[in-house]
């Protein structure tokens, strides 16, 4: 079975309100996790995880301090929503410390990396140039649309830099019209997706949505 | 010489009061309007390759609509469904008849793989081949007359046909990747679709013509060989009716651009018209004899909503005004649609000032129908916040939408009496009294308003020049009221300019704004909640359908 990019993204939004984020950064979360799709990544997969391993945080304590060229979170572990919104909110501000033009900022500790990507890319859009993201192991190109991508980044890595720069290359990936998360990682999305919905009851029922009495004339 | 007379456009604030969108009408950029314009124009054929469907009204049907570059198929299951579970809810489990429009044609295998999903609906899944997936119930009243009459070789009652108008009614056309279905990107650039709804409005248009068919069929089951054939002249007065919910009313709150982009289209449209010098003779006679069939239109439709009824009553006086202003001033003096704009601000009730405002719109295709193709939502790029925007800028922006909500009290009970939420019964949209229901803590982000105050009051400490980012990071629950300001550059009309959780707000109201673009008539409420309209009375079947005849259709013929 697979899924349209509307079902994940509106799937991804309500789990990620389920798990306790705010409205807006739901709606992020949902275009990432579509955006990640679109290009054959199974993003319903890193939210999933990212969310499971969230549930329940003070965002403050997930969220980055962006004041200088390496941000950290207080609790240890850095969201990579609370993250991701950050880097593409602050974009824009070019004289930003760790965000002018060839420096590096480095993040350390952040969870599920490849969450990071769509917001990279929106960084790339903003300043109509490549940002790269390098981890222990390997890295990812990005011009805002296509991305480049030779191996997954792990889940767990001690950091990751993003700094403007880098080349799209033989590895850019194929544009995807449709999904096929992990079964189990679209359960996890629905399971916090269910949070959303106001149990039935039988007053709801009858007067929440307002019907006719009768649908039978 | 004609004094130049700047015509702008109305202002937001007047234009996005609930109450005037609860009183639109359709006009020429309604998407049914300018679906049958295209077809007629391109020379779309049509054809119905299957038809199997049984004595008792069980089968199946395929319709196909060949267009210049593609062809587009209708397949249709009709059930046998007992009366007792006959819903027009979303929580309902059966319908007499249940769609999908295919890309291109089936063959026997899609067929088959859709008849085990598409009669369960919500519960099936569809592929990216399919572009809609929807349902329709009988009026079981008019269904039953209409058979019985054909069967013993007779027509049905024209007055029982007005008073129901349709045959059947859908209760949900599903489309944008929907259970499955494929996403708008996937076939927004082809032309035939560059307008919104376009493969909604097309699997409507659809839908009519089998529900003609399998009711002749049904009659012809019935009276064998003495039976009737439906009158062609009372099957065009039967349109598809539909069953709305609320659903469609958080839809045009989230989606601001795209109901931006329909407002403005049709602001635009009357601006233009407004700015005409001098109106020809030809186009006068046009909007006279349009005006005249709307009086009919308006005569055919019925609501025993107390509501609808005082507005159609108002609607009625307009109507008679509004002819008795055409009497005395004939349209002669220049830029006479402006005068009678005008005139209507303070002589006509709000329904009538709209079907006014809808209606100069008809003599002037060459102002009126490009505007058709602005009214999607391809700005993907305003979704992103900008984060370097001085805190000044957006105060200004809240200022500029909801500066109408003022000092507006929202802890007050009446100002925050609703909560929107979504049941988990079929996920069905709701709303409920915040005050009196377990329902607040899964409240749905649908009060711009109340939402845009409570960022204000955060914001007020913030210095003018500090940058919305900083603020995003302390304040992440503001951030979908941000991005909506910030949305606002590209949408003025994207937001109401009114409290959608008061306690008096009438919901129906925005089913009717989005229901008019369609171009749907006779909006019949049945609650503050729920409407019934109706889609593609008096347009032309396939068989019919010229360039001629596929534009005014919507006006019935007087006397027809």
């Amino acid at each position: 079975m697979t899924l349209s990019l509307n079902e994940v993204e509106a799937a991804a939004r309500k789990a990620t309100r389920g798990a306790g984020y705010p409205w807006g950064i739901a709606e992020d979360a949902g275009k990432a996790t579509r955006w990640l799709c679109a290009r054959g990544l199974d993003g319903c997969a890193a939210l999933a995880e990212a969310l499971s391993r969230f549930d329940g945080a003070s965002l403050a304590e997930i969220a980055p301090n962006p004041a200088g060229a390496v941000w950290t979170a207080p609790a240890g572990e850095l969201c990579p929503l609370m993250t991701g919104t950050t880097l593409s909110d602050h974009a824009g501000l070019s004289d930003h410390v760790g965000l002018v033009d060839a420096a590096e900022l480095r993040l350390v500790e952040v969870a599920v990396p490849l969450l990071l990507l769509p917001f990279v890319a929106s960084m790339a859009a903003q300043r109509d140039r490549c940002v790269t993201l390098t981890w222990t192991e390997g890295s990812a190109v990005t011009d805002g649309s296509d991305l480049s991508l030779a191996t997954l980044p792990p889940p767990n890595t001690p950091w990751v830099t993003v700094a403007p720069g880098g080349a799209l290359g033989a590895a850019r990936l194929p544009r995807s019209s449709r999904a096929t998360p992990a079964p189990e990682a679209w359960d996890t999305l629905n399971r916090f997706a269910h949070r959303t919905y106001a149990p039935a009851t039988e007053e709801s029922r009858r007067k929440g949505a307002g019907a006719d009495t009768s649908n039978s004339d | 010489m004609i004094a130049h007379r700047e015509v702008t456009r109305r202002p937001p604030e007047t234009v996005m009061r609930l109450k005037r969108l609860g009183s639109l009408h359709q006009s020429r950029l309604s998407f049914m309007r300018v679906l049958t314009r295209r077809m007629a124009g391109d020379a779309w054929r049509f054809s119905r390759p299957v038809f199997e469907v049984d004595a008792q009204g069980v089968g199946h049907a395929v319709y196909t609509a060949q267009g210049p570059e593609r062809a587009y198929s209708l397949i249709a299951f009709a059930h046998d469904l007992p009366d007792d579970q006959r819903s027009d809810r979303v929580i309902a489990e059966a319908w007499d008849a249940t769609f999908t429009l295919f890309d291109g044609v089936p063959t026997a295998a899609d067929i088959a793989r859709l008849e085990a999903e598409v009669p369960r609906q919500e519960a099936g899944r569809i592929a990216e081949s399919e572009l809609s997936l929807s349902r329709a119930n009988r009026s079981v009243r008019l269904w039953a007359h209409v058979v019985e009459a054909l069967a013993a070789g007779q027509q049905p009652d024209p007055a029982q046909i007005d008073a129901v108008g349709y045959l059947m009614r859908t209760t949900a056309v599903y489309g944008s990747g929907k259970f499955g279905a494929a996403d708008r990107d996937t076939i927004a650039e082809r032309e035939e679709f560059t307008v919104p709804f376009q493969t909604e409005m097309l699997s409507v248009y659809l839908i009519r013509t089998f529900v003609r068919d399998l009711v002749e069929h049904m009659a012809r089951a019935k009276g064998g060989a003495g039976a009737a054939s439906l009158d062609p002249a009372l099957a065009r007065r039967l349109g598809i009716g539909n069953s709305t919910g609320l659903g469609m009313a958080p839809f045009l709150i989230n989606h601001p651009i795209l109901f931006n982009n329909w407002i403005i289209a049709r602001e635009e449209a009357i601006a233009r018209v407004r700015g005409v010098p001098v109106a020809k003779a030809a186009e006068i006679a046009l909007f006279r004899d349009l005006l005249e069939r709307s009086v009919q239109s308006a005569n055919r439709w019925t609501s025993q909503h107390p509501e609808q009824m005082r507005k159609l009553d108002a609607l009625h006086r307009d109507l008679k005004t509004l002819s008795a202003r055409l009497a005395k001033a004939p349209l002669a003096a220049p830029y006479p649609w402006d005068r009678l704009c005008l005139w209507a601000e303070t002589a006509l009730s709000e329904e009538g000032q709209e079907l006014l405002a809808s209606l100069i719109l008809e003599p002037y295709p060459d102002l009126v129908d490009g505007l058709a193709h602005c009214m999607a939502d391809s700005n993907d790029a305003a979704f992103r916040i900008d984060g370097a925007m001085p805190i000044a800028g957006v105060r200004t922006l809240l200022e500029r939408s909801f500066g109408w909500a003022g000092d507006l009290d929202w802890d007050a009970p009446e100002n925050c009496a609703r909560a929107w939420y979504v049941s988990e019964e079929k996920l069905e949209p709701r709303m409920g009294e915040r005050f009196e229901e377990p329902i607040a803590a899964y409240e749905q982000p649908l009060a711009p308003a109340r939402d845009a105050a409570l960022a204000a009051r955060d914001l007020a400490g913030w210095a003018a020049d500090s940058p919305v980012a900083a603020f995003l990071l302390q304040h992440p629950e503001h951030r979908h009221t941000i991005r909506r300001a910030q949305m606002s550059r590209v949408a003025p009309y994207g937001e109401f300019r009114d409290n959608t959780i008061s306690d008096r707000l009438l919901p129906i109201d925005m089913l009717r704004a989005k229901l008019s673009f369609f171009g749907a008539t006779h909006f019949d409420p049945r609650s503050d909640r729920w409407v019934r309209i109706c889609m593609y009375a008096g347009a032309p079947y396939p068989e019919d359908l010229t360039p001629e005849t596929a534009d005014h259709w919507v006006y019935p013929q007087v006397g027809g």
